[in-house]
């Protein structure tokens, strides 16, 4: 297998607080294996994990909003550093290129602003919001839960 | 920036002996990117999507239904995928499209969060397999607004066992109770 099929993406949101590690993570294989998992300790402490295989057309759509994102052109060098509100993971393996950004939590545009590198951020900020979108589709449709 | 790279130790290729290397056997430099390559609260996220250890198996669908195929069937109906949806679509003009086919059940159709426009996908719920069936078959390849459609179903099956899944399916303790609770304290009278 080429290297060019190497796909993965992965997103990690959370924090430790008072309930605990209270996070929300979900990925894709290339295979089109998604898991999602989420953990709040708050009044149930319910971990919830949902394993499903989408189809190739979902892959693909899925490659196609990460290119269109441009993504890969950014680092997050300059991107505001995790902190005790908590931190975003992003991977993403596509071809011959592997990213794995960590950025502190974004409130808001304002966040994205006032940082050393709105740009870059911005493309972050928006594909998370567009992917997370996507995920919660699928769930929501799959399994009638409805996330967070 | 730091960048490292995948080097692939099965090769079995002496560095020094450069000259008889076939440069296309060999695994091309992969290019990384960020911090999360030398963080170390990764940890952490061990609880999540990938750990296979603490928790219960992931919770899936494993209906079985011949006649579906590959397709795998959602709690409640079967879920189509379209792509390739014009950014100015409509909820209506999809639902014109698919209710030829039976009734919607749901549908998403989600909007790119940076421009306000459709992304350029959505889902449609049918109740039946026959239903979604025919809509993927008729709509594939028909124009909306100009741009053509591709339609298939959103969620196939999980290949055949052996599946990771399985192997990562956790143990449970002696007290058949899942990891990651602590014991209740003993009762004291």
């Amino acid at each position: 297998m080429g290297n060019e099929d190497e796909f993965y993406v992965r997103y990690y949101t959370g924090h430790m607080g008072r309930y605990g590690h209270e996070f929300l993570e979900f990925e894709f294989r290339a295979d089109g294996r998604c898991r999602y998992a989420n953990n709040s300790n708050y009044r149930n402490d319910s971990l919830i994990r949902k394993e499903m295989y989408v189809s190739p057309l979902m892959m693909k759509e899925l490659r196609r909003v990460i290119q269109e994102s441009e993504i890969m052109k950014e680092d997050d060098q300059r991107w505001p550093k995790k902190n005790v509100v908590g931190r975003q993971e992003l991977e993403i393996r596509s071809g011959n290129e592997h990213i794995s950004f960590e950025t502190a939590k974004i409130g808001s545009l304002v966040d994205v602003q006032e940082s050393d590198d709105p740009e870059g951020l911005r493309v972050f900020y928006y594909l998370v919001q567009d992917l997370k979108c996507l995920v919660f589709s699928l769930i929501g449709l799959h399994f009638k839960i409805k996330p967070i | 920036m730091t960048e490292s790279y995948d080097i692939d130790i099965n090769t079995g290729v002496d560095e020094d002996d450069t000259m008889i290397v076939d440069e296309d056997t060999r695994p091309l430099a992969v290019k990384r990117k960020g911090r999360g390559f030398r963080s170390e609260s990764k940890e952490e996220s061990r609880d999540g999507v990938r750990s296979g250890e603490k928790y219960d198996q992931f919770e899936s669908i494993t209906e079985e239904d011949a006649a579906a195929g590959r397709a795998q069937r959602s709690v409640e109906g079967w879920i189509v995928l379209v792509v390739g949806l014009h950014e100015e679509s409509t909820e209506d003009e999809i639902t014109d499209k698919f209710a030829d086919f039976g009734e919607i059940k749901n549908l998403h159709l989600n909007l790119d969060r940076r421009t306000g426009f459709v992304k350029g996908y959505a889902l449609v719920e049918y109740e039946t397999y026959k239903e979604a069936k025919n809509a993927i078959e008729t709509v594939n390849g028909t124009k909306l607004l100009g741009s053509t459609l591709h339609c298939d179903f959103a969620f196939i099956r999980a290949p055949a066992a052996p599946s990771v899944t399985d192997r990562e399916r956790a143990p449970r303790n002696r007290l058949g109770r899942r990891r990651g609770r602590s014991l209740s304290p003993a009762r004291r009278y």
